[in-house]
This record gives C-alpha cells, sequence and structure tokens, in this order.
C-alpha cells in the first residue's frame, strides 16, 4: 500500500525527475506554524508496493516546499519557514547535510522550484514579497525580484523557456517575469482574492493556471488577459497548489484546504475528472509523475503521503 | 512566538476570505489546534471550540467517617463552602450559572437532591440556578463534572458547576430491601451484590498481586501524601469548613475549623500493615490498611466555555478534553481504570506517553497496583500527592477531589506538565477516566509529543 506516515503534516510532495519511485516529501511540525521540520525521501517498494524512507533530513524549522534538482539525481533544494534556502544530498548521510543553506529571505519561504529547461538554477518564492532566482555554483542568490506587495506564495518556471517564469501572490495579482528584463512582463490581476498557486501548460507555452483562496482555479492565455480562458469551480475551499499533467495538454491537478485532491480537464464541458478524499486534513502538496503516465501523489496535514494511479483507490 | 503567530495570520485568511461557504466552520476549527480557541475564532463564524474551560476546583478536606472532622457535619454543610469557595474565588454572578450537577451515592436519591438545593441556597444562589444529582457510583463526582463540561460543548449554557458530595457517617453503605432470587442465575448480576473488599481480592488472586506489593503501595500513598500536606501543596485546593463537633466522651459540643484530611498516617510503614489482618477473607490480603479509607467531603469544579473565561479574564486552571466510561467483569471491578484510561487517551487523540500525571483512585491497593502495572506507568506520574488510601474516598466526592488535586498539581508542575488524567474503578464493573489540559497551554504552541531524538538529525538542526 503506497501510504507513508510523516511525523509531521505534509507540505509538498515532488516525484524525482530520475527515479520513477522516487518522491520527496517536505513536512513541517504543528501545520507549519511552528516547531521543526523534515524531509523525507521515499522509495516506492515495486515488490511489496510500500513506501519505503531511504533518507529523512531535519531542519530547525518547517519546510514549506522542496524540488529535485534537474541536473543530478540525489540532489534537491528546500524552501524553510525560517527563510533558509537549503541544498541537499539525499545520497549523502544526515550528518554531512545540508550541502548548502543561502539565508536571504526575510521570511518564510513557501515555494522552490527548479529550472527545468536551463537545469542550472531554481527560484524561490517567499513570504517577504520576493522571489529570489538561485544558482548552484553562486554563493548568494543571482537576482531577487520585487515587485509584489505581499506574500508571493509560489513561482514557476516556463516548461519551453528557459528565462521566463510566473509567480502567485496574496496581492491578487500573477505576475509573469524574464529573468534577463529588469521589471516584470506582465502583470495579471487573475482573482479578486489571494493566489496561492500557478503552473504553466507543459504544451501550450502561453496557457497559465492559478488557483486561488476564491476556492476556483483559473486558466489563462497570457496573450489575452482581460479574462480567463476557463474557471475551474468544485472545491469548497482555497486552493491550496495546482500542477498540469505532464503527459496530457487538458489536465490539471490540484489540492485544496477543503482537504481533497481534484483531476481537471480544463477544455472539458464537464471539468472535475476525479474527486480524491483519501485524506483527512488540509492536503498540502501534489505531484503527478513525468515518469510514469497517471501515476499522482498527494501529501497532507494528516501527516499521510499517498502515492497511487489516476482511476484506483489512493488507500486500497 | 510573533513569528508563529503571524504565520497563522497568513494561513488564517487562506480559509477566512472563502468564508461563505456552509462546511466552513468545520474547517476552520481544525486549526483550533493551533489557534487556541479564543475569542477571535468566534467572531470569524467558526465555533468557539466549545471546550469547557475556565476551571476553577475546590474541595472540603477528607475527613475519617465517624471519627473524623465531618462526623457531625450535615451532609449540605460539606457542599455548601466549596459551592462558595468557587463564587468568592472568581466574583462571577451565581445567577450567571446555568447548572450545578452533583455527584453522590449513598444517601437516599430524593433527599440528597434536595440537601443539595438547600445548599446551593446556603452558598449563595439564587432560585434560578438549578441543581441535579448524578449517582454512577465511586466516578459520580467525575461523572458530574463531564456533564457539565458536555452541556456546556452541546450549548445548554455556558457556566456550570460539577461536584461531589459524600457523608460516609450519614449513609454507611448498605442494601435496602431483599435481593432479587433471579440474581442467583445470573453470575454477572450476582457478582455485583459482591462486598468491594472480596472484587479485591479476586483482582490480587487473578492477577498476582502480592500482599508485599498492596502494602507496599498503601506505604507510598501515606507517605507522599504526608509530604504533600506537610509542604502546603493542598492548601491552594482545600476550603476550610467551620462546624461543630461533639466529643464522644464529654458530649460537649464545640466549633473546629477542618482544613486538613484527618486520615493521613505519615508513620506507616510495611511492618505496621504486615501486621494487619485480611478483612474479608481467610488468607486473603486485602486490610483495613490498604483499602481506602471511608470517609466525608465534598468537591467543586467550575466549568465554563473557555472564551467565557477570556472575555471575564478569568484565569483557565484546565480544559477537559475527554472522558470514557467502560465496564468490565463485576467480580474484578477493580481494574476498570485499566480500560477506561486508554479509551479516554484515545478519544482525547493522545497516547498514554503523553499524558504527565495520573490521579488514579485508590479504591484498594489491588487493583491500583494492577491497573498501574498493566499501562505500564510510571510509579512517578501516578499520584504524586498520595491517594485515597491515604487521603480517603468519600464515594461521590472523589471524583472532584482529585479533579482539584490534579489541576493544582499541573498548574504547580508548569508547562512541561501538559495532559492529566483522572480515573477511578466503579462498583458493580464500570470504570471512568477523563483528560485534562493544562489551561495556559492551550494559549501557547506546544507539541503534545516531543521530538523522538533520532540519529536523521542534520547538522544544522537545532
Amino acid at each position: 500500500m503506497p501510504i507513508f506516515k510523516a511525523g509531521f503534516s505534509g507540505q509538498a510532495v515532488r516525484f524525482s525527475p530520475f527515479y520513477e519511485n522516487r518522491v520527496l516529501v517536505a513536512t513541517a511540525q504543528n501545520f507549519g506554524i511552528i516547531g521543526n521540520g523534515r524531509v523525507h525521501v521515499l522509495d516506492l517498494d515495486p515488490v511489496t508496493g510500500s513506501l519505503l524512507e531511504i533518507r529523512a533530513f531535519d531542519t530547525a524549522d518547517g519546510v514549506y516546499d522542496c524540488a529535485w534538482s534537474e541536473v543530478h539525481e540525489s540532489l534537491f533544494a528546500s524552501a524553510v519557514a525560517d527563510g533558509h534556502v537549503k541544498l541537499w544530498d539525499a545520497a549523502l548521510p544526515p550528518t554531512s547535510n545540508p550541502v548548502l543553506s543561502f539565508k536571504e529571505h526575510g521570511r518564510e519561504v513557501h515555494s522552490v522550484d527548479w529550472n527545468p529547461v536551463r537545469r542550472d538554477s531554481f527560484l524561490t518564492a517567499s513570504w517577504d514579497d520576493t522571489v529570489k532566482l538561485w544558482a548552484v555554483d553562486r554563493p548568494a542568490s543571482v537576482r531577487t525580484f520585487r515587485e509584489h506587495a505581499y506574500c508571493v506564495y509560489s513561482a514557476s518556471w516556463s516548461p519551453r523557456h528557459a528565462d521566463i517564469f510566473a509567480s502567485a501572490s496574496g496581492d491578487c495579482t500573477v505576475r509573469v517575469w524574464d529573468v534577463r528584463e529588469p521589471v516584470s512582463t506582465l502583470t495579471i490581476p487573475a482573482h479578486e482574492h489571494e493566489i496561492l498557486s500557478c503552473d504553466w501548460n507543459k504544451y501550450d507555452q502561453c496557457c497559465l493556471a492559478t488557483a486561488s483562496i476564491d476556492k476556483s482555479i483559473r486558466v489563462w492565455d497570457i496573450r489575452n488577459i482581460r479574462a480567463p480562458l476557463n474557471r475551474l469551480e468544485g472545491h469548497t475551499f482555497a486552493v491550496r497548489k495546482i500542477k498540469f499533467s505532464p503527459h496530457r495538454m487538458n489536465l490539471l491537478l490540484s489540492c485544496s484546504y477543503d482537504m481533497t485532491v481534484c483531476l481537471w480537464d480544463y477544455q472539458a464541458e464537464d471539468a472535475l475528472l476525479a474527486r480524491y478524499d483519501q485524506h483527512t486534513e488540509f492536503v498540502g502538496g501534489i505531484d503527478m509523475s513525468v515518469l510514469v503516465e497517471g501515476m499522482l501523489a498527494s501529501a497532507g496535514w494528516d501527516e499521510l503521503v499517498y502515492v497511487w494511479q489516476h482511476g484506483t483507490d489512493p488507500r486500497l | 512566538m510573533e513569528k508563529a503567530i503571524n504565520r497563522q495570520r497568513v494561513l488564517l485568511q487562506h480559509l477566512l476570505s472563502s468564508s461563505s461557504s456552509p462546511g466552513n466552520a468545520r474547517i476552520v476549527s481544525r486549526l483550533d489546534l493551533v489557534e487556541a480557541d479564543d475569542g477571535s475564532l468566534d467572531s470569524a463564524g467558526a465555533p468557539a471550540r466549545s471546550t469547557a474551560g475556565g476551571f476553577r476546583a475546590y474541595r472540603t478536606a477528607l475527613c475519617k467517617s465517624k471519627r473524623g472532622g465531618f462526623k457531625d457535619t450535615h451532609p449540605d454543610d460539606l457542599l455548601a463552602p466549596v459551592l462558595k469557595a468557587l463564587l468568592d474565588a472568581t466574583k462571577l454572578d451565581p445567577s450567571e450559572v446555568g447548572d450545578i450537577v452533583v455527584g453522590t451515592v449513598l444517601a437516599p436519591g430524593s433527599q440528597r437532591a434536595s440537601e443539595c438545593r438547600m445548599a446551593a441556597f446556603y452558598a449563595g444562589f439564587p432560585e434560578t440556578v438549578p441543581i441535579r444529582t448524578v449517582n454512577r457510583q465511586c466516578s459520580s463526582g467525575l461523572q458530574a463534572v463531564a456533564d457539565v463540561a458536555a452541556a456546556i460543548k452541546a450549548g445548554f449554557y455556558d457556566i456550570g458547576i460539577g461536584a461531589g458530595l459524600e457523608s460516609m457517617t450519614s449513609n454507611p453503605m448498605a442494601w435496602e430491601g431483599s435481593i432479587n432470587p433471579k440474581a442467583k442465575i445470573y453470575t454477572q448480576a450476582q457478582d455485583c451484590l459482591l462486598p468491594m473488599g472480596i472484587t479485591s481480592e479476586n483482582v490480587a488472586h487473578r492477577f498476582g498481586v502480592t500482599r508485599q506489593e498492596q502494602d507496599q503501595a498503601a506505604v507510598e500513598s501515606h507517605r507522599k501524601a504526608a509530604a504533600a500536606t506537610a509542604a502546603g501543596k493542598f492548601k491552594d485546593e482545600i476550603v476550610p469548613v467551620t462546624t461543630k463537633i461533639v466529643d464522644p466522651k464529654t458530649g460537649e459540643e464545640k466549633e473546629i475549623t477542618v482544613s486538613v484530611d484527618d486520615g493521613i498516617r505519615p508513620g506507616t510503614s510495611i511492618s505496621g500493615l504486615a501486621k494487619l489482618k485480611a478483612v474479608f477473607k481467610k488468607d486473603g490480603s486485602t486490610t483495613a490498611g490498604n483499602s481506602s479509607q471511608v470517609s466525608d467531603g465534598a468537591g467543586a469544579v467550575l466549568l465554563m466555555k473557555r472564551s467565557l473565561a477570556v472575555q471575564k479574564g478569568l484565569p483557565v486552571l484546565g480544559v477537559f478534553r475527554s472522558f470514557a466510561a467502560v465496564g468490565v467483569d463485576p467480580a474484578v471491578m477493580g481494574i476498570g481504570p485499566a480500560v477506561a484510561i486508554p479509551a479516554a487517551v484515545k478519544s482525547a487523540g493522545l497516547e498514554l506517553d503523553d499524558v504527565d500525571l495520573f490521579e488514579i483512585n485508590e479504591a484498594f491497593a489491588s487493583q491500583f497496583v494492577y491497573c498501574r502495572k498493566k499501562l505500564e506507568l510510571d510509579p512517578e506520574k501516578v499520584n504524586v500527592n498520595g491517594g485515597a488510601m491515604a487521603i480517603g474516598h468519600p464515594l461521590g466526592a472523589t471524583g472532584a477531589r482529585c479533579v482539584a488535586t490534579l489541576l493544582h498539581e499541573m498548574k504547580r508542575r508548569g508547562k512541561d506538565c501538559r495532559f492529566g488524567v483522572i480515573s477511578m474503578c466503579i462498583g458493580t464493573g464500570m470504570g471512568a477516566a477523563a483528560v485534562f489540559e493544562r489551561g495556559d497551554n492551550v494559549d501557547v504552541l506546544t507539541n503534545a509529543r516531543k521530538v523522538q531524538p533520532n540519529n536523521l538529525l542534520s547538522r544544522d538542526a537545532l
């Protein structure tokens, strides 16, 4: 049964881009409000089908997000609530970790995203209203993007362009940036409420989805931002994260404070394809495997991590 | 701490702005765990997690029945002072109290109910405040507190008093009338008629608790109770009662103030107890020395909605977390706590290790030792100020007495002592247990469970 009980509340989960059976889970004690954090590296045992812990790394404060390196199979970055950004090597024992630690953000770091095109850099979004760009070989951040007026909850690289990313903020806007440009290239007032997450369509370079505490997900064509392409409604509470499918252009996965994980086809009339309610608390993180089509993962505040194939019951 | 509050604010915002949906209240209450259910959540439309909090708990001294300080005191005169003490301490308007529930066991039901009503008037309650009694044998006092907590949670009223009263001088244990011959057919019904001492012998026999162990437990109980009394630990919880006492020799009546438990014998020793004969069974192991004392006394606990306590500026002594009553074999009724404690702890969402302090009624050393062993409790955490073998066991009052003792000890121990459990066995084969949380812990963010030390700790973890 691919279920893992973490000791702390699950904040994020990520499939490894190198191993189809490996996931990374970011957790935080006391729902991330106070206490320690821990990152688990888990392997899905092909024989028993259970999730086994390969490594676990403790941190002094809650871990809100994590992201595998796109270039090195055991390297990953984590966003820590005390403002730290840390790099870890899963191949090394905890005593030799973290390999790098950066303290630049003034407040909680809420998301980290590795550049999937250029693969040498990653972004962090923080409650200090900024996004920072980092490169593994630099001792400090490469650039800081300050334009948002409130917490930035996520920053997401374009899957096509090496230099373009979008950031979602509590100031009710999503901004699109080109790291070569001095200021943001586009501002989308995407919702009337705080925006918690954004993600790019992997097959349409102009298509961006946003998720808000207004319970809705909106899909945008960034060439025409006057109105969203689609509104996906069905969650009964704030939508915490969204993720486009790496395999199907129309599919996207979302998780919410309503304790469910939903899979959507944003172009279909009945957009909601599946609702998974395995969690008994807020769902903190979700992911879709790049290597196995239809493989989903979720991590919740109930401390449970599920990995399952779309269409099956995560609990079985 | 400021950081944590800011984090809560950011996260709470995620929930509040989408608050139009009816399911919201339920979800927001999930943040309670860290948010502490104060008024701020009420205003956000969430249900005040109506955990009854805002405790005050007082008791009278417990005195030996027929020979002790309360031998000539009317039962209602025991209850009135503790009720009054609650009002005096909180400056509460008595008319705000929604109900008074009194656990009481031996007295005739209706008479005792009347006595309690009269006691409320002595204590200064207006006629508008109702009162009732509850009888779940030895756990009646705890049941009364649980009933009030449940009623507050249900929204029947916001402030209530759970109390306990027993004068074993006035109402000795007895059976009135004949026994239904049908009882003979039903073994377990028949076992309900066993004298409690026999059930104690059964526990000792069935689970192999030796006389030595039992006497040792009694000595410990007296030693701890004597130490606690000497250190003045009971001063906070005991309400002095001024009453009259008749000198048995001269017949002279005089006024005394009772403020100390009079059953505690600091000099109790193993060798002394070893000389006592078994009372209930030839070759048995239950003696007068390792059984609870027959006593008179009363206790009372003030409960209110936490948000109200905060509003009134009353310090919160403890929070009532969970309650469980269970049934066991009447022939070994003493094992009740071994079943009830895990049930209550589980329903509080905790594990036994999370509990820092236990108050387990020592009806008999046999059952007390058995329960402690069965649950593998650390003796350092159990009955740290002695128990019923030294202090006394006025049946209906015991539960309320334990609440007073437990909460005051938790207060003394500070923040390291977050959760406490009260439990007792119940004649005719039952057990009851309740989980309490330290009041001020609710206001701050602490971890129910310490992170286990592990070798995964990385270089930069604290």
